[in-house]
Formats: C-alpha cells, sequence, structure tokens
C-alpha cells in the first residue's frame, strides 16, 4: 500500500517551529499517514507546523481534508476567529498541487510560502 | 525461521485437527508428519500471494492468519485450519492471498509429498475429497448470506439514491425570457454533487446554486444533502442569529452572503471532526435585467458566453465551505445582456479523464462550447458528448453536475 513519506524538522523563528517534509501523493489512501504524524508532533509539543509540500504531486481532496484536520487539531479558542490560521502554513507547493490550491480557494484559510526561512518567521 | 516441532505424535496430534485431514487414516497421518516442515511466523507477514504459483499447503498449528486480495478480506484462518490447499490439489495458480494476522507456527506440505502420502491408503482420496466437498458446501452457504446482505445492502442504497434525488429540483422554475437547462449524472449510486434553481421569496431574484461536496458514495451524499437544505432555507426564510431578515426583505447581496456564511459557519462549527467540505457557485440572478450577483466558494469558475464571442470566467470569491468557520467572502457581480449564456459545471467535467489519465481542462469546454444558436439544452449536450468521447472506455469516476441558463434574445 502507498505510504507518504514525512521528515520532521525543527527550526526556531519568532516560536519553535516544526516543519514536515511531505513527499508523495496525498490522497484516499495515504492522507492519513499526515495526520498520524502531525498528532504525533503535537503530542510531543508542537504548536506550529509548516508543511512542506515540495515533494508532493499530486493532492486529492482526502489530502485538504488531511490538511484541514491538521489545522483543527493546532487550533484554539484564539485562532477559530480567525480567517487564516496563524499555526499552520503551507510551503513551496508544487504547481500541480498550487493551482488545485487555488482552484478551492485554500490560500484564503492558509498562508503560502516559496522560501522556507521566510515562512519560519512568519509565525 | 524454521522450529522443529517436538515430535513426529505432535505433529500427527495437529493434522487430526485438520478437518480437511480428520478421515485419513493414522498411517498416512504418519507419513504426512514425518515429511512435514515447521515454519515458525511473525504477524503480517504474508505466506501466499494470490495470482503466484505454489505447490505448498499450510497447516495453522498456532496463531492466525486472513484470506484477502488486497484491502477486502474474505476469512479469518484460525488454529486447525489449512490454506493453499486448492493449489496443491489442483496445480493452478493461487485464489487468494494469506497474511498472518499474529505470531504463527505453520506446518508446510508440499505437494509431492502430499499425494505420496495419499496415494499408499485407497480410501485417502476419498477422505479428502469429502473434507474439500464438505468446506465447498460451507462456502456455498456463506455465499448465500452474503449475497443476501449485499441485497439488502443495494436496497438500501437504492432508497438512499430514491431520496437523494428529492434533494435536486423536481423541476425548475420558469423565468420568463430566460432559458434554463441542467445535467446530473451520478458516478455511483449516490453523489456528492448538487445543483438548484428556485426563486426568491421576497424579490424577482433567482438563485442559481451548484456544488461539489469533496470524496464520493454516502458520506458525501450526505453533506449534500446538507449544503443544499441549508443554502436553500437560509436565503428562503433567513438566518436565525443574521440582522438580515431575508424573509422579511434585506438586500440580495445580504442574502445571499448570510446564506453562504450562515451555511459555512454552521457546517463548519458542528461537523468540523468530518472535514467535509463543498466547492460550491452560488448566484442570485434578476432576470429583468441580468444582472448577477454571486459568491464563488472554491468552485470552477462559471463561464459567461457572451453573444460576440467573448467568455467571461467568474473566479473564485473566497474559499471551499465548511471548513472554517471564520471564513469570510466578497461578493462578486457580473451582467449577462440578452443573447448570453452562463454555463456552471462540477468537476467530472473538466477533470473527466480519457484512458491515457488526460484530463479534459476548463480549455477543451471553451473549444467545444457552442453557445450561438442553441438552445441551452442543445449546449450542455454538446458538452456531454464532447466528454463522453473524450472518455471514450475509461469509467465516469466522477459525478457530473451541469447548469445552464440563457438570456433569450428579443428575437426569440
Amino acid at each position: 500500500m502507498a505510504t507518504l513519506n514525512i521528515m520532521v524538522g525543527q527550526e526556531q523563528g519568532n516560536v519553535p517551529v516544526t516543519v514536515l517534509r511531505v513527499e508523495g501523493d496525498i490522497d484516499a489512501a495515504t492522507h492519513k499517514d499526515l495526520q498520524d504524524k502531525a498528532a504525533e508532533v503535537i503530542e510531543k509539543g508542537a504548536t506550529h507546523i509548516l508543511l512542506d509540500l515540495g515533494g508532493v504531486d499530486y493532492m486529492g481532496s482526502a489530502g485538504f481534508r488531511a490538511i484541514h484536520a491538521v489545522s483543527n487539531m493546532l487550533s484554539d479558542e484564539e485562532s477559530s476567529g480567525l480567517s487564516k490560521s496563524p499555526y499552520l502554513k503551507l510551503l513551496n507547493p508544487t504547481d500541480a498541487v498550487a493551482r488545485v490550491i487555488k482552484t478551492l480557494g485554500f490560500d484564503v484559510y492558509l498562508d503560502i510560502y516559496q522560501d522556507r526561512s521566510e515562512a519560519v518567521n512568519a509565525f | 525461521m524454521e522450529t522443529p516441532l517436538t515430535s513426529t505424535e505432535n505433529r500427527i496430534e495437529t493434522l487430526k485437527k485438520c478437518m480437511f485431514l480428520a478421515g485419513l487414516q493414522a498411517s498416512v497421518l504418519s507419513g504426512l508428519a514425518s515429511k512435514a516442515e515447521t515454519l515458525r511466523v511473525a504477524s503480517d507477514v504474508t505466506i501466499i500471494t494470490r495470482g503466484e504459483e505454489g505447490s505448498t499447503m499450510y497447516f495453522i498449528i498456532s496463531g492466525s492468519a486472513r484470506v484477502h486480495d488486497g484491502e477486502v478480506i474474505w476469512a479469518h484462518l484460525k488454529e486447525g485450519e489449512v490454506f493453499g490447499e486448492m493449489a496443491v490439489l489442483d496445480s493452478e495458480v493461487r485464489s487468494a492471498t494469506v497474511t498472518t494476522e499474529s505470531d504463527s507456527l505453520l506446518l508446510s506440505i508440499e505437494r509431492d509429498v502430499f499425494y505420496d502420502a495419499l496415494s499408499t491408503d485407497p480410501d485417502a482420496f476419498k477422505a479428502v475429497l469429502h473434507a474439500v466437498l464438505k468446506r465447498e458446501r460451507e462456502i456455498v452457504e456463506q455465499v448465500k448470506t452474503r449475497s443476501t446482505k449485499l441485497l439488502a445492502y443495494q436496497k438500501e442504497l437504492e432508497i438512499g439514491r430514491r431520496i437523494q434525488a428529492d434533494f435536486l429540483p423536481g423541476s425548475i422554475p420558469k423565468i420568463d425570457n430566460w432559458e434554463v437547462a441542467a445535467w446530473f449524472e451520478a458516478a455511483r449510486e449516490v453523489a456528492g454533487d448538487f445543483y438548484d434553481v428556485f426563486k426568491l421569496k421576497t424579490s424577482s431574484h433567482v438563485a442559481i446554486v451548484i456544488g461539489d461536496v469533496c470524496d464520493k458514495g454516502v458520506g458525501a451524499a450526505l453533506f449534500m444533502t446538507l449544503f443544499r437544505s441549508l443554502i436553500r432555507a437560509t436565503s428562503l426564510y433567513g438566518c436565525m442569529d443574521s440582522a438580515v431578515d431575508n424573509a422579511n426583505g434585506g438586500k440580495a447581496s445580504e442574502i445571499l452572503l448570510n446564506s453562504v456564511l450562515t451555511t459555512n459557519r454552521y457546517i463548519a462549527t458542528t461537523h468540523a471532526g468530518s472535514s467535509m467540505f463543498a466547492s460550491v457557485f452560488f448566484g442570485l440572478l434578476d432576470p429583468g435585467t441580468g444582472e448577477l450577483i454571486y459568491v464563488n466558494a472554491g468552485h470552477e469558475a462559471p463561464m459567461i458566453f457572451r453573444q460576440n464571442g467573448e467568455v467571461e470566467l467568474l473566479d473564485i470569491t473566497g474559499g471551499v465551505m465548511g471548513l472554517f468557520p471564520a471564513a469570510s467572502y466578497t461578493v462578486g457581480s457580473a451582467k449577462l445582456n440578452e443573447g448570453d449564456l452562463i454555463f456552471t459545471y462540477t468537476d467530472g467535467v473538466n477533470e473527466a479523464k480519457n484512458p491515457d489519465g488526460e484530463q479534459f481542462t476548463e480549455e477543451r469546454i471553451l473549444k467545444v462550447a457552442a453557445p450561438e444558436g442553441n438552445s441551452t439544452d442543445a449546449f450542455l449536450r454538446i458538452v456531454l458528448e464532447a466528454v463522453r468521447e473524450f472518455r471514450g472506455e475509461a469509467e465516469q469516476s466522477d459525478d457530473i453536475t451541469m447548469l445552464a441558463l440563457k438570456y433569450l434574445p428579443p428575437s426569440a
């Protein structure tokens, strides 16, 4: 069965940022890997996650649902009133994924960056 | 890793417990036992694989395994049960995959060993045949039970399909000087797509809605009914927590925005754990003037085909609905003139795939679209036929929904 390769990195910006670098297609078969990994790092104390999508060539609706689930795991009372999540940001989506993000308007909900350090310091 | 069972006697006892060999004489069992090999296998190890050749059968001394094809599980096997015997008996390829479900101890017997042992006793074949037939009868019973259950599920699904059909407009209201056509084709019994056309109670505006709930099947269908009903209810009867009382007036743009915000907030809050979303285009058309105001919540851009050949795309004015309670939307506007046609659709059209996996794309819609001189019905048929031709033998993988409205020119 297809699985996602997810590497966990740690960066220090204004706050500690956990970077999840995802490799593989995020679809119905693999989206749970992303949710599980996010749950694991959040359990260990991660509060701000930068999701690096540079290695994702395809993301179906299951992938967007997983991203929402991660955003939900990180949300608190303060963030639920905001139109953009202060705790989850996206990094470097491939052209194909960026196109779907734009079609669905996910860029309305999450900040997207091309540069890692800029993204880390934006939290 | 192999670990020999302590004694031939123990092996004989193990083989005896197996229904498949229960009818064999002690001498035959002893022959088999002496040549059988033991295997200790960890959990989650695939022992035989569907479609592959194999000449070994396995008896479970301890542990458990599942008979499956990918994620579809056919049976769970436990201590005393056998697998792999079919390919041993008929020399065909393996009919299923078997994977251990716990640390297991297995006894394996090769085809040659099995037939050699059986040939020492004239009644042995008869005993094995009886055992095989007994198992076959059990399988037939299982199939019967499953067929009955399947039939019941199919009936339930059919009821679901019929109920869901009620969530699409039974008929489209007649609008003076406008022609409306819709097409809806589910990829499965129940669908996540929806569309709606209805007149507002308090103004002359006509609501045009098209939406696509993520995912497919029953889950998507349940959320489709929710999105569709909330949009319709909030725009017809007002929003309980809104200052604007839709039922007693209020500007069309306020009705539109309140309906979208309330529907989004309700689903994003009440069903947050489901992470289900929908892309929705919701427009309010003033049929007397052709003025259209709309919210495009992450949906494929509807196309306005102008009489002069120009095409205007109504891009998104916000993200998909149902996920983030605080999502905000802006209201877009456009004007249709006499002779113009607006075409809305779901991604079953632009993402329809041909056998090579290529997508139909928005560009192809624009290429085949022939609004000029065609009725909305004919227009939808042209697009649909182009999609079908493009798809060829490939399966319809997603629901296809299309809705077109045309402002009739004075001469019509």
